[in-house]
């Protein structure tokens, strides 16, 4: 998903699952800083986003002998951190999709004009401003390349669910990116 | 809904990975995950490695070679360590298996298999040719597998508290 080929760290891995302190920090530097954002996105604190990675790293670690390489290394740590950042996310609210919003929105076939030209800044501040459930849905599936019926999976909704919520999402990203 | 929006991303998608994380998430992984003190003792390799030799040793150990003479072995002093580790061996492998209940046959459940069947044919040997050196092997082995179990509770143990922490 986020790094080319499947096993290209297979040497490190090995060396870390013989306790290599040093195999394990190389691993650590490869990853930390893409999966500190991938944190940082779901829950909007540098301070959950530096614990969830810590936990998701000490997780992977202690896991290295069920990490089989079905998939790149980089996926399987992303799902830990993923997770990791949901339930974190959940520790501060009750529900990351209400009720009222579980109905789903069709899809809009124009293609979305903005009024300005896209930045990189624009765009990440206007992601920050979206609520939880709509950032999360959004980030996943824009930025770390999740498809619908994974999110489905990562956060407890339905397909559906996932897909009208990234219409919204966007919906009102487009709003904040107007204004 | 593929729009100009998911086109700007894919196009940018490094640009929005840019914040670091401080010196302190390295610092206190490195001090929970011990590497330091990590001994051969706990090393699970070390103890499967361990098997290999052992099964080796007694494959040895069964060549035929010329009879010995009888040893004054005490069968009974015998029995009673052996019975003392089955008892510890069944009540690990009981644990075991209800952690792994719903598994195949891994890497552990094979060596222990294995010195499981190696034990059996050194009894054998411990009837037709008994020898201090046979019975040093049964006992070897049941102190191996044991250690094995020991090895296999501890990680097991500890992939089930990471297992309900992933849990969204």
């Amino acid at each position: 998903m986020d790094q080319p080929g499947l096993n290209i760290h297979d040497d490190l891995i090995a060396r870390c699952r013989t306790g290599d302190r040093d195999a394990h920090y190389r691993l650590y530097k490869l990853y930390s800083k893409a999966m500190f954002n991938v944190g940082y996105r779901i829950t909007k604190s540098e301070e959950d986003a530096e614990d969830v990675l810590q936990e998701a790293f000490i997780s992977a670690f202690r896991n290295l002998d069920n990490y089989r390489g079905d998939a790149t290394f980089g996926a399987w740590l992303k799902r830990i951190v993923v997770n990791k950042a949901i339930n974190a996310l959940n520790k501060r609210k009750h529900e990351l999709i209400p009720d009222v919003e579980q109905w789903d929105v069709a899809e809009e076939d124009s293609v979305t004009e903005y009024r300005e030209d896209l930045t990189v800044e624009r765009v990440k501040k206007a992601i920050e401003k979206l609520p939880d459930g709509y950032r999360t849905v959004l980030s996943l599936y824009l930025l770390e390349g999740y498809d619908h019926q994974e999110i489905g999976e990562i956060m407890g909704i339905s397909e559906s669910t996932s897909k009208s919520q990234l219409n919204r999402a966007k919906a009102r990203l487009k709003e904040i990116l107007d204004v | 809904m593929k729009d100009h929006l998911d086109d700007f991303i894919g196009k940018n998608r490094a640009s929005f990975d840019d914040r670091e994380p401080s010196d302190k998430v390295w610092k206190n992984i490195e001090a929970s995950m011990n590497f330091g003190s990590r001994g051969w003792w706990n090393s699970v390799i070390l103890w499967r490695a361990a098997a290999v030799v052992f099964m080796a040793l007694s494959i040895y150990l069964m060549i035929p070679r010329q009879v010995p003479k009888p040893e004054d072995l005490s069968a009974s002093e015998f029995n009673d360590v052996e019975a003392f580790y089955f008892q510890e061996i069944s009540e690990k492998v009981e644990l075991i298996d209800g952690f792994q209940r719903n598994e195949g046959l891994n890497g552990f459940t094979q060596d222990f298999k294995q010195l499981e069947a190696m034990y059996e044919i050194l009894k054998e040997e411990m009837k037709a040719r008994p020898s201090q050196k046979v019975k040093d092997a049964l006992v070897l082995n049941l102190l191996v597998r044991i250690n094995l179990l020991n090895q296999q509770l501890s990680k097991l143990d500890k992939e089930d508290g990471e297992k309900s922490d992933d849990e969204v």
